[in-house]
């Protein structure tokens, strides 16, 4: 058996996999059944969610992840993606609304709007709501080891503090980090005073040798595990490792103030399923069905109509629903523009020295 | 096998032919240290029409798949940045151009924030490179010429097997391993060696090792290959004439060898270059380095033509990097083989002291 | 002939010793992968009691095996296709004797640019490109993606082996007769196979491995496994994952081995 022989065999034997694996079934392939692509945050979904109401509406749903707003901004702005379902944050949800990629959505078709908290809705990202459904909400702020730590943490300082020099995590996100620094000098998280900003990052600076990681995914598993005693992060992740552990753990909302973030569900200019896109969106309106998003993502949802019906465990923890005088001291994240550059490029100073 | 007819043939001048042929070692040649020239000598078939169409393939799906959207990438990297991320429309090209602005991100790059975010990744790749070489090297001296010839191909496999799986998970193994609550502290405080976890992840060390931990097969891989093709008759004839072990070793068999230490160093130092996943997971996030800095433009700045702008300068400056060493390490491979050769007896390397020298990166 | 003194054994132990480092090394994050596979703890690197409930989830996620097939599908047709497009360009322009092709040094640049490029910039690009053409992202364009960064691997890899290759025997062929064609077919291409199985193997594997350009091109279920397992891990670090990569890992191996066994018995294919 000459090389060749055996080399064209294995040409052949590769040839033949992808075909049948293709001829397996594959994703989408199902022909005449209906389909909905959408585009979400990593865990924003429960998958019983999702089964639930492929069965209900026959509606195949076929689910990506991105941990990024810039990452789906990358793909509507190529405008080849085809995901009739994104789920962009605040200020990124003003940028996309800026660029026309997103589609009004038609209120006529979305009766379940009524459930929707009006303190969330008609924000400055979308005026009116006009192309989005706030979806969950939540804040940033600090979870700290209170048997470590010792006193309560109610302020950002904490973080900066050399007593826990190498036990301090921070948010590997350039807004949070910083909103943090900004706070603590008593701006606003959406400063737009260069000077401001510098000092800020001078801040950030001083701070980097007590940081023992910057980290956007694991803060609370870091946490948790005792790597850190302090950690930003948002509250959702944070509301769980506390929730294992009230006596060790505790979420705070520091007095400076703190970030309020609500991502909402958005429909791209370029969507082609809308009819299961509204269908979708009208079954997330449902208050059971968004109470059972909360119980499985531990975020609050925007829906209040759901509130009643959600675990009270859950309902009641003041690090998910917070009440209304944190609420008063949270501001939204908004898009700076033009300053952008000036601030990543603060950020790359803090980080490359 | 073949090493008793060579032993006599050391010992007289053979006419060169006999020297660069089947007698010299396994078919198939060496890795062209003792060849003339190296290559099949022989045309594509059909000859130059048939060198054409052989390449044909490659230049379109390349050219329209690669260069084109390279020329895009070129062209991003002169305009600006828009208010919101994507790129801000020019009104009148002509203008544009010769106001030079297309030229501000290639300016930016120049900024000390920047050169010293480059040099910090430059000292990082070459500190990896570097022990990739240091461990690397036993590794693939050993299999290749002490590990028994019918385990050599498992032993090798072995080399490749981790490389199957995914470098993420391989990457968070290594957290797993090195956290406070991970593996290592866990034996290490169960052994009684430790009173408190050890603070090993996010730190240079943790990073470090994940980055050598990534790029070791990839050295000892080309290590290998040149090694093995080495005619052990070479590294005897030096022991015959007095030579030490350790003088073998580094008169004999180093510069042999070199053209595989160079692919080996290319195909480690230019993906070090761009890392950015490892310092982010086992670093902490704390440096940043050049392929942090190109991922962040494209990532979080929204800044594409600056980042376009970095990652061809960075493509540029590796190019003439590998051009440089090209033109060194060919003339310090022909003249080193020939070194190397004339320790063991000048009469058997005419022929690769008078070849043309190989280029480094056709050992790859 | 004479032998030279017996060389002292104690460098030998210690190069032997210090190979098995490397292999340890190398296998440690592979092994603890495995090992925790098994673990019934989520987190921690305490041993919980053995249990095979990992792969029953892997087993059951849906969106996981359709990721795997993703993968697979892709890998295969992007070997196939990068490895026939870079070994003809390989043949094309090898080093034949000492004549200097025309044009080999743009070959060259042209070769090694999607080997040096940073990933990022690559994916932006491709990004683009199918942007201006209203290219749909799909398992198409992840494939073509694929394709480009692989044929330089092969071309590379393949062109080494040409390069090692001895010409007398070329020479040989055509003094006994055998035309330009024949001698491709029945001496270079079977001397030349190993290093094409080589370039092969490294395009699946960087295919099968690939994130970043892979984001930034695929589009609506087109989930290959490394973007699949990325969210995974964003999600929290789950022995879920450990089994995946551990069944990943044996599929491999096995193929691998297989393939080996094939070709063992390839003259002139050593090493």
């Amino acid at each position: 058996m000459t090389g060749a022989c055996i080399g064209a065999r294995i040409l052949a034997a590769l040839l033949a996999l992808p075909l049948a694996l293709a001829c397996g079934g594959g994703p989408g392939d199902a022909r005449g059944a209906r389909r909905l692509n959408v585009y979400i945050w990593t865990n924003y979904l429960p998958a019983e969610v999702v089964s639930d109401f492929q069965r209900r509406s026959g509606i195949r749903v076929e689910i990506d992840t991105y941990s990024s707003n810039e990452a789906l901004l990358e793909k509507l702005l190529s405008g080849v993606a085809d995901y009739d379902l994104v789920v962009p944050s605040d200020y990124m949800l003003q940028a996309l609304v800026a660029q026309r990629l997103l589609l009004p959505l038609d209120r006529r078709r979305l009766p379940g709007f009524a459930n929707l908290d009006p303190r969330l809705l008609d924000r400055k990202f979308d005026p009116g709501n006009r192309f989005s459904l706030p979806y969950l909400w939540g804040t940033t702020g600090i979870g700290y080891d209170r048997l470590k730590v010792g006193a309560p943490v109610d302020s950002w300082g904490a973080l900066f503090d050399p007593r826990w020099a190498g036990r301090i995590l921070m948010l590997d996100d350039m807004r949070e980090a910083f909103g943090a620094a900004l706070l603590l000098d008593g701006r606003s998280i959406n400063e737009r005073d260069p000077a401001a900003l510098r000092r800020a990052a001078a801040r950030l600076r001083a701070q980097k040798p007590l940081v023992r990681t910057y980290n956007s995914s694991e803060f609370a598993s870091l946490l948790a595990a005792g790597d850190v005693d302090l950690a930003q992060g948002w509250n959702g992740e944070l509301a769980k490792v506390v929730a294992q552990d009230r006596r060790r753990f505790a979420y705070v909302v520091p007095r400076e103030g703190g970030t309020l973030w609500i991502d909402s569900l958005a429909v791209p200019s370029t969507a082609r399923h809308l009819d299961a896109v509204y269908a979708f969106l009208a079954y997330l309106l449902e208050p059971p069905v968004a109470a059972r998003v909360v119980g499985g993502v531990r975020y609050a949802s925007a829906n209040r109509a759901a509130r009643p019906l959600v675990d009270p465990a859950i309902r009641d923890d003041p690090a998910v629903y917070p009440p209304p005088a944190v609420l008063d001291r949270c501001e939204l994240i908004e898009d700076l523009g033009t300053l952008t550059p000036l601030l990543d490029r603060l950020w790359t100073e803090v980080k490359a020295r | 096998m073949a090493e008793s007819p060579e032993h006599e043939g050391a010992a007289a001048p053979p006419p060169r032919r006999r020297t660069a042929g089947r007698r010299s070692g396994p078919p198939g040649g060496g890795w062209g240290s003792r060849l003339p020239g190296g290559g099949w000598g022989g045309r594509p078939p059909g000859g130059g029409w048939g060198a054409l169409a052989l390449a044909l393939p490659a230049w379109l799906v390349l050219g329209v798949f690669f260069l084109l959207p390279l020329a895009l990438m070129l062209g991003v990297s002169g305009a600006e940045r828009g208010v919101y991320g994507g790129l801000r429309p020019v009104a009148d090209l002509a203008a544009y151009l010769r106001s030079g602005a297309f030229l501000a991100s290639y300016r930016q790059t120049l900024q000390a924030l920047y050169l010293g975010i480059a040099w910090r990744s430059l000292w990082m790749a070459a500190l990896t490179t570097g022990l990739c070489v240091a461990i690397g090297f036993p590794a693939a001296y050993a299999l290749a010429l002490h590990a028994p010839p019918r385990r050599k191909g498992l032993l090798l496999g072995l080399v490749v097997v981790p490389l199957w799986t995914s470098f993420l998970i391989r990457t968070y193994a290594w957290m797993f391993i090195l956290r406070s609550e991970g593996l290592l502290n866990h034996l290490l405080l169960g052994a009684g060696l430790a009173s408190r976890p050890l603070p090993m992840l996010y730190t240079g060390g943790a990073v470090i090792v994940g980055l050598v931990y990534g790029e070791l097969p990839f050295m000892i891989l080309p290590l290998y290959a040149a090694l093995e093709r080495l005619d052990r008759t070479l590294l005897e004839a030096a022991a015959d004439l007095g030579a030490g072990r350790a003088a073998v070793v580094r008169r004999v068999t180093v510069p042999l060898a070199l053209p595989g230490l160079v692919a080996g160093v290319v195909l480690v130092f230019v993906p070090s270059l761009g890392q950015f996943v490892v310092s982010d997971l086992l670093g902490g996030a704390h440096t940043m380095l050049l392929g942090n800095l190109i991922q962040n433009q494209f990532a979080v700045a929204r800044n594409q033509p600056f980042g376009a702008a970095l990652a061809f300068e960075l493509t540029a400056a590796v190019l003439l990097l590998l051009a440089a060493g090209a033109r060194l390490g060919a003339g310090r491979a022909a003249g080193a083989a020939g070194a190397g050769a004339g320790a063991a007896g000048k009469a058997a390397n005419e022929a690769s002291a008078s070849g043309q020298p190989q280029r480094s990166w056709e050992l790859l | 002939m004479t032998h030279p003194p017996h060389p002292p054994r104690w460098p030998r132990a210690l190069l032997a010793a210090h190979t098995a480092a490397v292999y340890l090394f190398l296998y440690l994050p592979i092994a603890v992968l495995m090992a925790f596979s098994f673990n019934r703890a989520r987190q921690t690197a305490a041993w919980e009691g053995f249990t095979l409930s990992w792969y029953g989830e892997m087993l059951r996620d849906e969106r996981l095996l359709g990721a795997v097939r993703n993968s697979l599908v892709i890998a295969a047709l992007a070997t196939v296709l990068a490895t026939v497009i870079g070994t003809m360009a390989a043949l094309a322009f090898a080093p034949a004797g000492s004549r200097p092709r025309r044009g080999r040094g743009a070959t060259e640049v042209l070769l090694l640019l999607p080997v040096i490029l940073p990933e990022v910039v690559l994916g932006a690009a491709l990004l683009t490109l199918f942007g201006a053409w209203r290219l749909r992202l799909s398992l198409a364009t992840v494939l073509i993606a694929h394709v480009v960064f692989s044929i330089s691997y092969v071309a590379l890899v393949v062109r080494a082996r040409l390069a090692g290759l001895d010409p007398a025997l070329a020479e040989a062929a055509r003094d006994l007769g055998a035309g330009s064609w024949e001698v491709f077919r029945r001496i270079t291409l079977p001397l030349a196979l190993p290093g094409i199985a080589a370039g092969a193997l490294l395009v699946f594997t960087l295919s099968i491995d690939d994130y970043v350009v892979t984001s930034f091109v695929a589009g609506a279920g087109a989930t290959t496994l490394p973007l699949y397992v990325y969210s995974l891990l964003k999600a929290g670090v789950t022995p879920e994952i450990n089994a995946v990569s551990t069944a990943l890992l044996a599929v491999t191996v096995a193929l691998i081995a297989a393939a080996h066994r094939l070709l063992r018995h390839e003259p002139g294919s050593a090493g």
